[in-house]
């Protein structure tokens, strides 16, 4: 038992391990070296109309060369907690090439010193839910090395809602309403034309 | 077209097939499209699978349609429930209406009432209506019933199960086909430029035109029976008119309707629980495409354009030589093998393992269905519709309860759910143990001596009706399935080909 218990750690450890060589970046491993608002009207945002306006750069209390190895800026929509709840398809997953959270591409741009803006139009095609904004830092690699978040670590303050788009057209409606009273229609006019026919096959 | 029998004829009909006692065909031959019967056959199993593609149609656009709407795991979960049951009872009403009314007039209405569900589904705008179009959209299914009650009308006991098997797994097809059609239809109005949460609403037209055409057709060159439609041939005398109560008393009195009904949920209902979360599983688990995940879950449900044929050739291949025994071992053993690669499929990890185990898990899952509509047509002959429609009806309880007790919310991962459905399927075979008939004997029994096929056929009809000569028909199917004993016994006296001298 001892034994056994003794292999499934190692083999825990040597992939943990495995997993950092080999490009695997974990979530945690990252440090939060950038700051990040992200700004926009009071009201509830409406997908393909609204903007955000979202700020990021390096957090000036750290060292001076913390940024060397930071070569792109990727900035996404992220899902708040309460839009994860029951949607097992957002989750959030420490091994950052199976999160979730974040499925929404904002902005990748190559770093530089000092602040960046940008005004982000919000995507037509952005579902209905609570977000906040997450600005990761990549090194030539392409690889994930630093972010930073507008929201604090348990991600409940500085959220904002989205309300996406229906997808529904009244021409959409028209349609569905009058071929399905065609349907029930055709089925009454088959119903006659039966009873005629069979009368007149009895005469 | 129909043949009108106001005026009765001199002599009967001639066929293209050769055909029994009841007119019936005796062979099966898939290209052609002869009236009345294989016409008939191509009518049924197309209209049936337009139900599916509708019915199905959701699940491979969920990823799209769930940010949409809104949805949670549960909302998703409850609607792909809704789906499957609203036809439970729908099945047993379309048996009934079969019974009563046929099956070509019972099919085209319901097809036609069901399609405004399947129009109004591009108008859903939350968990609530999703819930309801899909609940609703889901009835057409009962269409099953009218296939299979439609070819036990047309095809004669060394033939059925092949029909029956034809019909309805290439019907079941379109719960595959659609996994494939609704992404591609999706993927070319998106292009178009729509948004995408448009061009999923514009992608259910697809389902729904298909739906009403296949109704239309089934109206203007389907018949009932091979003399005819039901009301030609009640007005003319040639059909007796029977009660309801009595049909559907006779139905649910016979325990191996039920069997067959529980049985029967753990083969068809457990496929179209899969139908319902397969793409999702693969597209989750995997982190493919959607098109990829849309590809591997229809391969699930093509898989049905051979299994479940085969299943009832193979019915009908073993009854040949071990007759009614032969049918119900073989349905236990593959039944069983097929619950045996579910609990496999829900353990394996790997995506080219989940891909093979899948396939051997629809092979036998679906040849079980086939396998199961090679009995069920000689359970009862004057409640055929009824017996079909309970046992279809199990198939919609077994999907039902399966997609509630495990794939329902974030309790158990999919993975465990399909392990543990998988030895639900074991477990609820088992009953096929119990399924005894006096004049051919069951799994472990062999027939008694006295009891002989029209003494079975004849136990559903009372003295008064046999004065008044209800139960001839039930006297001809008795003896056309005297080969049910096994061992090459024919039927007695009837020629077998062309023409029948009345």
């Amino acid at each position: 038992m001892a034994a056994r218990g003794v292999v499934l750690a190692s083999i825990l450890l040597f992939s943990c391990f495995l997993e950092t060589c080999c490009g695997m970046i974990s979530f945690s491993s990252l440090q939060r070296t950038l700051l990040v608002t992200a700004s926009h009207r009071q009201a509830l945002l409406k997908a393909g109309e609204d903007k955000i306006t979202v700020t990021w750069g390096l957090n000036q209390s750290f060292p001076a060369g913390t940024d060397s190895a930071y070569k792109t800026i990727k900035v996404r929509l992220c899902y708040a907690p309460i839009s994860q709840v029951d949607r097992a398809w957002r989750k959030t997953d420490d091994n950052l090439s199976k999160d979730k959270t974040c499925q929404f591409n904002i902005v990748k741009r190559p770093y530089s010193n000092g602040n960046q803006t940008l005004e982000w139009t919000i995507e037509r095609e952005v579902p209905t839910a609570t977000y906040f904004v997450r600005a990761y830092a990549l090194d030539a690699n392409g690889n994930e090395v630093a972010y930073g978040q507008n929201t604090d670590a348990k991600k409940s303050t500085n959220l904002f809602d989205i309300q996406a788009i229906t997808g529904r057209h009244v021409s959409l409606d028209i349609a569905s309403v009058c071929f399905s009273v065609f349907s029930v229609v055709s089925l009454m006019g088959f119903f006659i034309a039966e009873k005629r026919r069979a009368r007149k096959s009895q005469q | 077209m129909e043949v009108q029998s106001g005026v009765p004829e001199s002599h009967p009909p001639k066929f293209a097939l050769p055909v029994d006692s009841e007119q019936k065909a005796t062979e099966f031959r898939l290209f052609s499209v002869a009236a009345p019967h294989m016409r008939a056959f191509h009518l049924a199993w197309v209209s049936f699978f337009s139900c599916f593609v509708s019915t199905f149609a959701a699940p491979p656009l969920l990823p799209i349609i769930r940010d949409n709407l809104n949805l949670t795991s549960t909302d998703i979960g409850n609607a792909g429930i809704a789906a499957v049951s609203g036809a439970v009872f729908a099945r047993l009403a379309m048996g009934t209406a079969c019974d009563l009314f046929g099956p070509r007039l019972a099919s085209a209405s319901l097809i036609l009432l069901t399609t405004p569900a399947v129009y109004f589904t591009s108008i859903a705008s939350s968990p609530v209506s999703f819930l309801l179009v899909r609940f609703f959209t889901g009835f057409s299914i009962a269409t099953f019933v009218s296939t299979q009650f439609w070819m036990s009308s047309m095809f004669s006991s060394p033939v059925v199960g092949t029909a029956n098997g034809v019909a309805g797994g290439w019907g079941n097809l379109g719960g595959g086909a659609t996994q494939l059609i609704m992404p591609l239809v999706f993927d070319l109005i998106h292009h178009t430029g729509a948004d995408k949460f448009t061009a999923w609403r514009i992608a259910f037209f697809i389902p729904a035109l298909f739906q009403t055409l296949s109704a239309f057709a089934v109206l203007i060159f389907g018949q009932d029976l091979p003399d005819g439609n039901f009301r030609g041939l009640q007005k003319s005398g040639d059909k007796p008119k029977d009660k309801f109560s009595l049909v559907f008393y006779h139905g649910i009195r016979n325990y191996r309707g039920w069997i067959l009904a529980l049985t029967y949920g753990y083969c068809f209902g457990v496929e179209l629980a899969v139908d319902n979360i397969i793409a999702e599983y693969f597209y989750d688990r995997f982190n493919l495409k959607l098109h990829t995940a849309g590809l591997i879950a229809a391969s699930f449900g093509l898989a049905n354009v051979i299994s479940r044929p085969g299943g009832g050739i193979l019915s009908d291949v073993v009854a040949k030589r071990f007759g009614m025994r032969g049918r119900l071992w073989t349905l236990w053993v593959v039944q069983t093998l097929g619950g045996v690669f579910c609990i496999i499929l829900g353990r394996v990890g790997s995506l080219s393992a989940s891909i093979v185990v899948m396939i051997a898990f629809s092979l036998f899952v679906q040849a079980a269905c086939g396998l199961t509509f090679g009995v069920v047509p000689f359970v009862s002959r004057r409640s055929l519709g009824v017996i079909s429609g309970m046992t279809g009806g199990g198939g919609n309880v077994g999907a039902l309860l399966t997609q509630l007790i495990f794939f329902k919310g974030s309790k158990y991962s999919k993975e465990t759910g399909i392990s543990l459905m998988g030895v639900m399927i074991i477990c609820c075979t088992l009953p096929v143990w119990l399924i005894y008939y006096p004049q051919w004997g069951g799994m472990f029994c062999g027939p008694s001596n006295k009891h002989t096929e029209e003494d079975y056929y004849m136990s559903e009809w009372n003295s008064v009706e046999k004065e008044k000569g209800l139960h001839h028909a039930s006297l001809k199917f008795a003896d056309n399935s005297r080969n049910e004993k096994g061992g090459g016994v024919k039927a007695a006296a009837m020629p077998t080909d062309g023409v029948q001298m009345a």
